[in-house]
């Protein structure tokens, strides 16, 4: 892994992943943790949209499609 | 609560996460004996069945709609936290058949904890079981129903397995609902709950502490909270310090800490699952492939709606031609007649004719849906719809709107922020719904000559078709945009989607869907369009006395004059009696403000009947040129070709009116029905009034343009 240190996953580039450390914004953890993305999940960007401005995600086992900022605040390690 | 009586008619409520299989369960549950509405005083969808248990009495089973915890962000969660959370309620069910995707058990049981700790008698569904085998993957169905305290079935809706066996729990779990009452809750409030709920405990009607915090957390906007006890929360709130969002977080993680190794000693996954779904998404949501798969789509879609609903259509206009020919030839000749064939006949023609066409877009949206393609377009297009004030999920809204803009409009609702929901509502009646495609079938074939191209595979009317189609997107996209700007609110926007795993769609599923819609397009559609073709016909076959007999007289002395044939007589009698209806004097009326957009009285009429609802314009030419003649009502075109202008003696639909009718069409509200569900949808008479308005005035300059342009 790249980031030893806690990143925003906004900063990934597709194909690298890491394990979810925290969030960074309290709206969005809730309703982050309500569809099952949480601390200690394992988090990969797949590839960006044909327009940019969301990523496709996989966190376990499960796609995700996130916008930039909903990614911003999820810290990774 | 749970005193061992079984209610007249117990309720048992099928809950679960989106994607979670939960429709297609209740499809096999309950087959087409459902019933669709709405839940009381909110427009979500309730779908409600029938269902029959050996023993007990017919049971209503309701199918929630899907939630991921009991906090909720969008309209339908609300509605399940609202109705869970009220035991005085109808809808508050005497047991619930939780269903959950077998393959996401470690995200699915979040809401199931949850509301096993409000102490409802609870049967735990592993749908998908189907994809036990494939997969390699294993449950210890005892050792987690042991673990969870509730019985635990797997089923599979898609293979029909396991079904026998839940009616048979359910009928169980209804005869004895204190078999499986919770031992411990999953979840003990923390300090910074335990404070406030000490003070609400008694003040509340909660039925225990979880069911007392989540009316804490809840009672701003839960309904059956009156009043004072509202207040009394939110004073109580701010005195102990409670913080919703907080609290919520921290209540979440614990659960999952709970239940994460229950699940992981009674579920082995072997291997990576979706490898499969991750192959097709590589070219399906390519950045490049992705929207040219998206568009090729699309043109299949309009293409196979031309080509294949012609047969079905044709065949149920030649069987209304054949029976209003019979009664004719049958009953004698008089009112009654004329009303059943002219007015009844020709209006239930009307109405059933788009049967084939909606039948079809439904089909291809629910297959797209099933397969699990239209989150996919969400995700691809959430950016360039972000730019328009609209987001990913109002792609799904403006495809469906091509089928009908009332589901499309109530599908918004998944749509968390306001803003972009309101945006979506009020623009995707632009997108051209399928009962625009008569109407556009008609008037194209008088403004574009029928040439084709490369073999006659590409046709120049079919190009028309799908220009119009385009307009009106386009139509939907600038509007977004000026209403981007000119509105603001604060909230918050979501994409968070998920992208569940492509599977074979299920016919059951996409044939309830089709049916479902049709008949409601019948029942719904067909009653205000039946009811216009009487009054149609009415007003167009009776007038003011005097103007009547004027009428007649003037035909008899020409008749006379100009040696007319018998038949050429019914005719000029025909046009002129029409003329003198109160139709024909509404039509003049209004002649001045349409005549800029090159339309006559008679197009007058049809525009004023079919701003009810626009197929209406079809029945309404058919009624306008048919009555008093001896003509097939459905030969409507051949008899416009023959429509000239009494004074300069061009045809009425040239190329100049027809182009302007279409784009009339194109833009202009023209759907009762679509008003009434955008006011019930923003609950106010404002937006669906901003909409007719903002519509009609686009429409009305583009046709005018147009007609000045072209004439």
């Amino acid at each position: 892994m790249p980031f030893s240190l806690p990143a925003a996953a906004s900063l990934f580039s597709p194909g690298q992943s890491g394990t979810i450390e925290r969030f960074t914004n309290e709206q969005l953890a809730g309703k982050l943790l309500d569809i099952g993305v949480r601390p200690g999940s394992r988090l990969r960007v797949v590839r960006k949209s044909p327009f940019g401005g969301s990523w496709y995600v996989k966190i376990d086992r499960q796609c995700l499609a996130l916008r930039k900022k909903e990614l911003a605040c999820i810290m990774v390690k | 609560m749970h005193n061992g009586q079984i209610k007249a008619t117990p309720v048992v409520g099928l809950v679960g996460n989106p994607n979670s299989g939960k429709s297609s369960l209740f499809n096999v549950l309950t087959g087409l004996r459902q019933r669709i509405g709405n839940f009381p005083g909110v427009t979500v969808e309730k779908k409600a069945g029938m269902l029959r248990l050996p023993g007990l009495p017919t049971v209503e089973l309701v199918d929630f709609p899907g939630a991921y915890s009991c906090y909720p962000t969008s309209l339908d969660e609300r509605l399940v936290v609202q109705e869970l959370t009220n035991p005085a309620g109808d809808l508050f069910p005497d047991a619930i058949v939780y269903v959950a995707d077998i393959t996401k058990l470690d995200k699915h049981l979040l809401l199931f904890t949850q509301l096993r700790d409000l102490d409802l008698p609870m049967i735990l569904v592993l749908n998908m079981a189907d994809l036990m085998e494939n997969n390699g993957l294993t449950v210890d169905i005892p050792r987690l129903s042991k673990e969870l305290g509730v019985p635990v079935l797997p089923v599979s809706s898609r293979e029909h397995r396991g079904i026998t066996e839940l009616k048979t729990a359910i009928t169980d779990l209804l005869r004895a609902p204190d078999a499986f009452r919770p031992r411990l809750p999953f979840y003990e409030p923390g300090a910074s709950a335990r404070d406030v709920l000490g003070e609400l405990r008694r003040e509340l009607p909660a039925r225990n502490d979880y069911h007392a915090l989540l009316l804490t957390h809840h009672a701003p906007w839960l309904k059956h909270i009156p009043e004072p006890t509202r207040h009394k929360v939110q004073t109580a709130r701010v005195r102990h310090g409670f913080h919703s969002l907080r609290a919520q977080v921290e209540e979440t993680m614990d659960r999952y800490n709970t239940f994460e190794p229950i699940v992981k000693s009674s579920v082995r996954h072997a291997g990576d699952t979706a490898s499969h779904s991750d192959r097709i998404d590589n070219i399906v949501t390519h950045p490049v492939f992705g929207p040219v798969i998206f568009i090729v789509l699309m043109l299949l879609l309009f293409q196979a709606l031309f080509a294949w609903a012609s047969v079905p259509m044709d065949l149920i206009e030649l069987t209304f031609g054949t029976l209003g020919e019979t009664i004719r030839a049958t009953l004698s000749a008089g009112w009654f007649t004329d009303l059943l064939v002219d007015g009844i006949i020709a209006g239930l023609g009307g109405v059933l004719v788009f049967v084939p066409q909606i039948a079809i877009l439904f089909f291809f949206i629910a297959i797209l849906e099933e397969v699990g393609y239209l989150a996919r377009a969400a995700y691809m297009f959430d950016s360039l719809m972000q730019h328009f004030g609209l987001n990913g999920r109002s792609v799904v809204a403006l495809i469906s709107g091509h089928a009908c803009a009332i589901p499309a409009i109530m599908s918004t609702r998944t749509i968390a922020n306001w803003k972009e929901r309101l945006l979506t509502i009020l623009v995707t009646p632009l997108t051209s719904c399928s009962a625009r495609i008569p109407v556009y079938v008609i008037l194209i074939s008088f403004a574009v000559p029928q040439v084709t191209y490369l073999n006659g595979w590409v046709g120049l009317q079919g190009l028309a078709f799908a220009g119009l189609y385009f307009l009106g997107i386009a139509g939907a996209m600038l509007s977004a945009l000026a209403f981007k700007y000119l509105l603001r609110t604060p909230d918050r926007s979501f994409l968070m989607l998920e992208l569940p795993d492509y599977r074979t769609p299920v016919w059951r599923n996409v044939t309830t869907t089709v049916w479902q819609k049709s008949k409601t397009f019948v029942l719904e559609a067909g009653k205000i369009i039946l009811l216009i073709s009487i009054v149609l016909w009415a007003a167009s076959t009776y007038g003011p006395s005097d103007d009547m007999a004027a009428a007649e007289a003037q035909v008899m002395e020409q008749a006379g004059a100009r040696e007319l044939s018998e038949e050429q007589a019914a005719d000029l009698l025909a046009s002129e009696r029409l003329e003198a209806s109160y139709a024909g004097h509404l039509g003049k009326f209004i002649e001045p403000v349409i005549r800029p957009l090159g339309y006559d009285w008679k197009i007058g009429i049809a525009l004023l009947t079919s701003f009810a609802a626009r197929e209406v314009f079809v029945g309404t030419m058919a009624t306008i040129y048919s009555v008093g003649s001896s003509d097939d009502e459905f030969r409507i075109r051949e008899r416009m070709a023959e429509e000239r202008n009494p004074v300069t003696g061009e045809p009425v639909y040239n190329r100049a009116t027809s182009w302007s009718l279409l784009i009339f069409y194109v833009f202009a509200m023209m759907c009762m029905s679509t008003l009434a569900v955008t006011k019930r949808e923003t609950n106010s008479w404002k937006w669906p009034i901003v909409q007719f308005t903002f519509m009609t005035v686009i429409a009305y300059v583009g046709a005018m343009v147009v007609y000045q342009l072209l004439a």
